[in-house]
């Protein structure tokens, strides 16, 4: 049931496989299976329809090609269809000559505009601008607050003038207030609405004229369902959005909402925010979501993150005193520390290929990840260089007490970690992979 | 790197596939989840970030033009036949299956099939609900023979109001009644929470267990002003069972009717903070047997698919005794609701229809399949 396309795509390709071109049932086949999964990632029914339409005529048609086999020229037409629906390019953001930058952000209630108007806040900071938050949402009780404690934290300046004034006067005022104290960013807060509710829909249209934005972002969570296509329309017709901001990405939502809005209102989407972290917020890269709403993983984002955590030469050096078994608990420390600046490990777990089916169900923790890190860091110099001391039961327990875990865990730790420099010992001796016989250790 | 991965994969049921050598903390968290004591991780928003993730130079784009320098993505081709296809989609649903209906002529129509599949699933039913809602209807529109389609849509209904019929009592028979309110980001626990407090017979006492969203308690604290209802919070930050347990003893000590205790918003797929949902749970029904009493999940209507697995997960963890759909106000029509009930068969006992404290409501199974299929 919650099969993503693919894994569909596969099964169903897996008879296809071998077989030279792909004939009309072989298509058909296929197309039911893009056709169901498309529309359990909710991507809404009409774009399916069309979509699955332009696969059958390109899978039937004439390019056949010798260097892929039919199932994976079917993936490669799909992978290629719907990153051209997404928009094939990643959007980034513009500024305006003549500052401030004004962003206002629109969408419905509950979808995260509030939150994301931290986000790309602080995001803009990292880009050396200097933002400003204008609060117009005169409506949910304390989300006033809520913006200025987002602001508080990020130390970045709120603007509000509380519940009462139209929101419109308030978004006027305070831009004239960001551009007068020399603020070159601005991010207007609006109210969450029902497209359905006339009387809302007309007061974000007179804010979008008095705010005069240079942007306007429909924020948008990506567990939408079918109804994406009206509520895009709705803030399109109301608020002329130039763009999105997907939300709440690090769910398991497959996101089809997210196709379906790109291809009935024209606009990219820009941002993906997918944490409870500030900082997790970045632009929107349409081809790796097709491969999000595909299951294919995310390998390029895997290695991009990797790559900006790790310094080669370091790691080369690394990997040498690995071989050679002087691996010590320093270094796992130190690695340990990449990973989880990469981000959650769930999240990067999702972008290896093929992993995904294997991990389905399986629940990751990153605080574990904490605790182990506690226990290292509880450990002296001397220990982290020397794990042999830690056979030593004193120093177990004193670990133990400092990390706040069990002397059973640490014991563990050591354990394993003793088990791990072994293996590496002997690969770097060129032993072959331990328990993997069938390897040659040496050509 | 390899090293990293395998003390990164780390549950039982995960080694499928990755080595097998055992990390290091691979009971740590089921220690944890077990042990009382477990302290829920703090969730952070650190300011601290800031630092770490500088982007490289250069993708900045300065557009010199001070006009809007958005550059617009011109959709020709069928991107524009389709927008042209979806305007109005709603009435276009609907007006669908009206001409659906008019059309019927016998049940061995396979199209006609696949016209009402499409409609199904338009209202987020969902696949799999769809694939089983159109095969029951057909054959028994062929067992007896329905040749109109009035008579094919009233059947539509019933068997749609079959699946979505529940208990919808919620159980108030206690002092305290302790109502445990969960669910995922922005999905309308704090509003609805406010509008139980009119919705529900006695003197009710609000729980601030949402100590990580910023304002969330405030936002509470003022929903507590309008109605009345006296709210024990601590500060933001705090453990979050902490206060539950605070309010449990306040509810017995004040012999209030219902205690509502709010909950942070949180994703199904965050382990560790389902876990602090887990806690809060036990931490109640150690104060006071038998409770909570009901634990509601709160699911925006406009959910599509994912509210499946939202039901699901939050019913393992939490044990959901009913859901309420919210937003229906907006122009979802809230076809997950289906799905839920029938494939995860938790019963939908409540729906929220607009911002005032009074729009809540008992669910109708009924007067929701005719809204769902209805003629309009």
């Amino acid at each position: 049931m919650f099969d993503t396309l693919g894994e569909r795509l596969n099964a169903a390709l897996d008879g296809v496989r071998g077989s030279g071109n792909l004939d009309e049932d072989q298509v058909k086949k296929i197309t039911r299976e893009i056709r169901l999964a498309l529309l359990e990632a909710d991507v809404n029914y009409a774009v399916v329809k069309e979509f699955v339409g332009n696969v059958r005529e390109r899978a039937t048609g004439a390019e056949v090609s010798k260097a892929l086999s039919p199932g994976q020229q079917v993936v490669k037409i799909v992978n290629e269809e719907l990153a051209n629906l997404m928009g094939g390019t990643s959007h980034k953001l513009t500024f305006a000559s003549r500052p401030p930058t004004v962003v206002m952000l629109a969408g419905l209630n509950g979808h995260g505009k509030t939150t994301v108007a931290g986000k790309l806040a602080l995001f803009v900071r990292k880009l050396r601008k200097n933002p400003y938050l204008v609060a117009c949402d005169t409506y949910r009780p304390a989300a006033i607050d809520q913006l200025q404690q987002i602001g508080r934290e990020l130390g970045v300046s709120v603007y509000s003038e509380g519940t009462e004034p139209p929101p419109e006067e308030i978004a006027e005022r305070g831009i004239k207030s960001a551009a007068d104290g020399g603020y070159d960013f601005v991010v207007v807060d609006t109210a969450g609405r029902q497209v359905v509710d006339v009387e809302m829909m007309q007061e974000l249209q007179r804010v979008r004229k008095a705010a005069k934005p240079h942007s306007v972002l429909l924020v948008l969570d990506v567990v939408t369902g079918q109804n994406a296509v009206e509520v895009a329309q709705a803030f399109q017709e109301y608020a002329d959005f130039d763009g999105m901001v997907l939300t709440k990405l690090d769910g398991d939502a497959r996101g089809g909402a997210a196709l379906s809005v790109v291809s009935v209102t024209g606009r990219p989407i820009r941002f993906a925010s997918e944490g409870e972290k500030m900082s997790e917020f970045d632009y929107f890269y349409p081809d790796r979501m097709a491969g999000r709403i595909l299951g294919m993983g995310d390998v390029l984002t895997l290695i991009e993150k990797a790559e900006q955590q790790m310094d080669r030469e370091e790691a080369e050096a690394d990997a040498k005193r690995l071989m050679a078994g002087k691996f010590t608990f320093e270094d796992f420390l130190k690695q340990m520390q990449m990973i989880k600046k990469m981000g959650p490990l769930s999240g990067l777990l999702g972008m290896i290929p093929g992993l995904n089916k294997q991990l389905r169900g399986a629940q990751i923790d990153d605080s574990m990840l904490g605790r182990v890190e506690a226990m290292v860091t509880s450990m002296t110099a001397k220990e982290r260089r020397n794990p042999k001391l830690l056979q030593n039961q004193g120093r177990v327990r004193r670990i133990a007490r400092g990390s706040g875990t069990t002397p059973q865990e640490v014991q563990k730790l050591v354990k394993q970690f003793n088990e791990m420099q072994k293996m590496m010992r002997q690969m770097g001796r060129g032993g072959g992979m331990p328990r993997m016989p069938g390897l040659p250790g040496r050509r | 790197m390899a090293t990293q991965t395998e003390a990164s994969v780390e549950r039982d049921g995960v080694t499928e596939g990755s080595q097998d050598e055992v990390p290091a903390t691979e009971e740590v968290l089921g220690e944890r989840r077990e042990s009382e004591g477990f302290e829920a991780p703090v969730k952070e928003a650190t300011p601290g970030e800031v630092e770490e993730a500088l982007p490289a130079p250069g993708m900045v784009e300065e557009v010199p033009d001070a006009e809007t320098a958005v550059e617009r993505q011109q959709a020709g081709g069928w991107f524009g036949r389709l927008r042209q296809g979806l305007r109005r989609s709603r009435e276009s649903v609907v007006g669908q299956l009206n001409a659906a209906m008019a059309e019927f002529r016998d049940a061995e129509d396979e199209e006609f099939w696949e016209r009402v599949e499409e409609i199904l699933i338009a209202s987020d039913v969902g696949v799999t609900t769809t694939a089983k809602l159109v095969r029951e209807l057909e054959q028994e529109a062929l067992q007896r023979n329905v040749t109109s389609g009035d008579e094919l849509r009233a059947l539509l209904v019933e068997h749609a109001t079959r699946m979505l019929q529940g208990p919808v009592e919620l159980d108030v028979s206690h002092s305290p009644t302790v109502i445990l309110m969960v669910g995922v980001n922005g999905t309308g626990k704090t509003t609805t929470i406010g509008k139980l407090v009119n919705f529900l017979p006695g003197k009710a006492m609000l729980a601030a267990g949402d100590t990580f969203r910023a304002a969330a308690i405030e936002q509470l604290q003022r929903w507590g002003e309008r109605t009345g209802a006296p709210v024990v919070a601590r500060e933001r930050g705090a453990d979050a069972a902490a206060v539950a347990h605070e309010a449990v003893e306040a509810a017995k000590r004040d012999e209030v009717d219902v205690l509502l205790v709010d909950t942070a918003g949180r994703l199904h797929t965050k382990l560790n903070l389902m876990a602090e949902l887990d806690k809060v749970r036990r931490v109640i029904g150690r104060q006071l047997s038998g409770a909570p009493h009901e634990v509601l999940l709160t699911v925006d209507a406009t959910t599509g698919q994912n509210g499946l697995r939202q039901a699901k997960m939050f019913n393992e963890v939490a044990g959901v005794t009913g859901v309420i759909l919210t937003k229906l106000d907006g122009t979802a029509k809230g076809g997950i609701a289906l799905a839920i009930a029938d494939e995860i068969g938790v019963p939908i006992k409540l729906i929220s229809v607009g911002e005032k404290a009074e729009d809540l409501h008992p669910f109708d199974a009924r007067e929701f399949a005719e809204a769902l299929f209805g003629d309009l």
